[in-house]
């Protein structure tokens, strides 16, 4: 593919980042912050929308190929401006309401717009970069621009989740960093001509076979500890169900619709060029990928939190991804035709799952988030017979919930159907495949109980005193939106193809052995 | 190389001072130690830099952030808390016994096996052997006191020791990193300290108390 000099490589986080700036200046008044918040959103939304499709024909570099955003990246950066966007107008009454009803306070209106611009920022540099310790330090600050958005009600709840959220994701990352270091200090000996510091660089001299097995090992290890924490992997987990439930619904849907994505995606940048060194890597991160499925799943089954129970699910989903990728280390020259054909729908699936996953789970937070708006209730049991109320709400719930439990003609089923092929097609590892598959079965138990007791289950007493009406055309519409998205992804997946195949062939490209 | 016993020694101290910041009860001490281990690391970049112009960028940034802000964060934030430590689960024997089998364990078996952590032939050289030996031992010694330790305060002490571990590292195995790197990875373990002495003053003021034992409202 050619690669071309691009400025929206850097425009694309330079707007978030000044739009950020604009409102700590000048968004004192909270309809100034909102109107800033929103122009800065769409021109996002725009250029991050050129940059993917650009990335479908070519790959874009800034700054001597230290910003690098080929087809892969280029996924990534549609997902979160499509997500940013469909959030920050949610957010939009979301606020005003929590205002009117003292929940915050005005000022705080303008903080949660500039974090918000700035954390959106962070997450779209984190996924163009080339760099392997700007990675890093992008990672953490994704993590150090969203703190105190999931601390934002400074309740006792809020700042214990901000706290855990802050410690476990530093100390998590720190591991990340002494696999880089120890990466770089393997690889930068070797390198004659270019920048050792580069992911394209390492990996080609990694899969050359120039470093030692052991630090290989050593990195990997450190590599899937640091990112798979903020990626929510089990059993570093621990934050994520915290500040999932504790943040704004808003930022609880970007953190679980496309932050964690961008955990995973540092993780396949870093560990897939690993994988032909040391099939060992692959089967390890395919049982991590298992066991996170699992923790999720059974999780679920003890939450009374109905966002607390989307957080677990969104582990549950984690655990698929990290599956898909574990499965797409089987590739490789000397291998069968099945098997590779396993390998490629293993990471196929995996990236079409990362992307139905994020608008799947996006569209539940903010049904969540609705319900929530409406009734001021998050407590699963205190919910009930809500449908007739709020039917939009409803609807989208439910099309989530069929969406993410993988039910036909949804997009949640055509992304899980394929990786459970994958699992199928490798030989030895057909119980990846039954266990992905109970555990769907599991998971569509929960959600179908969860949503016919919210939306057609009776309605308590308690319920029934309360004016409950539709959230505002600005709150559905975002929601229809994404509905409609699952839908048209679950009947036509063809259209996504030629996207989804390119960016599987970049991470295919990383695991073949040899130079890139 | 020029000092390399000065190095090493000055390495050896590190460990010494993550021991005090981990083991003062109290919180005020415990930021003094660090700020002393700060000023060796500092020695170490310094007598690195003489050989490597470009570790003057680490010594200027790391001065600024390791012995002026942080401590300085800390010492601020204990002020507005407790000045001494929750009493943790484990007593002062106890408790420095461990941290000295964490320290002799990882040390031995790091500085032994060498060869297993270093990833190119000048790493398993003095001063860098014991460097990265030292690096892995206050990394588990920063772990320990964050998983062990109940004060959330005390917490943040381990997450900057754990820290420095790995700046030391950074320094040992990659000397010529760009200096726009130096300042991003210092950058952000700076904030992060900030953000998360900022959220536990918070906690103080609607818990009375920095006692992460108290944090259990969304456990499960």
């Amino acid at each position: 593919m050619p690669e071309v000099i691009s400025s929206y490589c850097i425009l694309i986080f330079l707007v978030p980042a000044l739009t950020s700036l604009l409102i700590l200046i000048a968004g004192k008044v909270p309809s100034v912050s909102r109107l800033l918040a929103f122009i800065g959103m769409s021109i996002t939304f725009i250029m991050t929308s050129i940059v993917f499709f650009e990335s479908q024909t070519k790959i874009l570099t800034a700054l001597n190929n230290q910003l690098r955003i080929d087809s892969l990246s280029g996924l990534l950066n549609g997902l979160i401006g499509l997500i940013g966007l469909i959030v920050m107008l949610y957010s939009f009454p979301y606020l005003k309401l929590e205002k009117d009803k003292g929940i915050i306070q005005e000022k705080k209106i303008r903080s949660f717009y500039w974090q918000t611009m700035l954390f959106i920022g962070t997450m779209l540099v984190a996924v163009s970069t080339n760099n392997i310790i700007l990675l890093w330090v992008i990672i953490e600050a994704t993590t150090l621009g969203s703190a105190l958005l999931v601390a934002f009600y400074w309740n006792k709840n809020a700042l214990e989740a901000g706290y855990k959220y802050l410690m476990l994701l530093t100390v998590g990352i720190s591991f990340a960093l002494f696999g880089c270091v120890i990466i770089y200090s393997g690889v930068a000996s070797h390198v004659v001509n270019g920048d050792p510091l580069q992911i394209t660089t390492l990996s080609s001299v990694v899969k050359q076979g120039m470093i030692a097995g052991n630090i290989i090992l050593l990195s990997a290890v450190f590599f899937i500890v640091g990112f798979g924490t903020k990626a929510g992997i089990a059993p570093f987990h621990a934050w994520l169900p915290d500040a999932h439930a504790e943040a704004p619904t808003p930022i609880s849907a970007l953190l679980s619709g496309v932050m964690i994505k961008v955990g995973i995606y540092a993780l396949i940048r870093t560990v897939a060029m690993f994988y032909s060194i040391y099939a060992t890597i692959s089967l390890f991160v395919t049982i991590l990928g298992i066991f996170t499925m699992l923790v999720g799943v059974f999780m679920m089954f003890f939450q009374e939190n109905l966002k607390r129970f989307l957080a677990y699910s969104s582990i549950n989903h984690v655990g698929y991804i990290v599956m898909g990728f574990g499965l797409a280390g089987s590739a490789s020259s000397s291998a069968s035709d099945a098997i590779n054909n396993g390998a490629y729908l293993g990471m196929y699936g995996a990236l079409f799952h990362m992307i139905n996953h994020g608008i799947i789970k996006s569209l539940l937070f903010l049904c969540a988030g609705a319900i929530v708006y409406a009734t001021g209730i998050r407590k699963i049991d205190e919910l009930g017979g809500l449908s007739n109320k709020m039917p939009v709400t409803g609807f989208c719930f439910f099309v989530g919930s069929f969406a993410i439990c993988g039910v036909p003609l949804l997009n949640g089923f055509m992304s899980k159907f394929t990786l459970f092929l994958a699992g199928a097609a490798i030989p030895g590892m057909l119980w990846t495949t039954i266990i992905a598959i109970i555990s769907s079965i599991m998971a569509l138990a929960l959600y179908m109980h969860v949503a016919y007791r919210i939306f057609m289950g009776p309605m308590p007493e308690d319920i029934k005193k309360l004016d409950i009406k539709e959230v505002p055309v600005s709150m559905w519409f975002g929601m229809l939106v994404l509905s409609f998205i699952c839908f048209v992804l679950g009947i036509f997946p063809q259209l996504v193809y030629p996207i989804l195949d390119k960016a599987t062939h970049v991470v295919l490209a990383l695991i073949a052995k040899g130079s890139l | 190389m020029e000092g390399i016993n000065v190095i090493s020694i000055l390495s050896l101290s590190l460990v010494i001072t993550s021991i005090a910041v981990i083991e003062f009860r109290n919180l005020k001490y415990s930021a003094y130690a660090y700020c002393l281990q700060a000023i060796l690391m500092c020695s170490i970049f310094f007598i690195f830099a003489r050989e490597n112009h470009n570790l003057y960028w680490w010594l200027a940034t790391a001065f600024i952030t390791k012995v002026i802000l942080i401590p300085t964060f800390l010492l601020r934030y204990i002020q507005k808390t407790e000045v001494m430590e929750i009493k943790p689960p484990l007593g002062y024997l106890p408790s420095i016994v461990i941290s000295c089998v964490i320290m002799i364990f990882f040390y031995k078996m790091t500085h032994t096996h060498a060869d297993f952590i270093a990833p190119n032939p000048e790493a398993m050289q003095e001063p860098f052997r014991t460097n990265l030996a030292v690096s892995f031992t206050i990394f588990a010694l920063g772990l320990y006191c964050i998983l062990i330790r109940r004060d959330a305060i005390k917490t943040v002490h381990g997450l900057c020791i754990l820290e420095n571990s790995v700046h030391l590292s950074l320094v040992s195995l990659a000397p010529k990193l760009a200096e726009t790197a130096i300042i991003g990875i210092v950058t952000d373990v700076v904030i992060a300290v900030f953000l998360l002495l900022y959220v536990i003053h918070g906690i103080y003021k609607e818990f009375g108390s920095t006692d992460t034992y108290q944090l259990k409202n969304l456990r499960w």
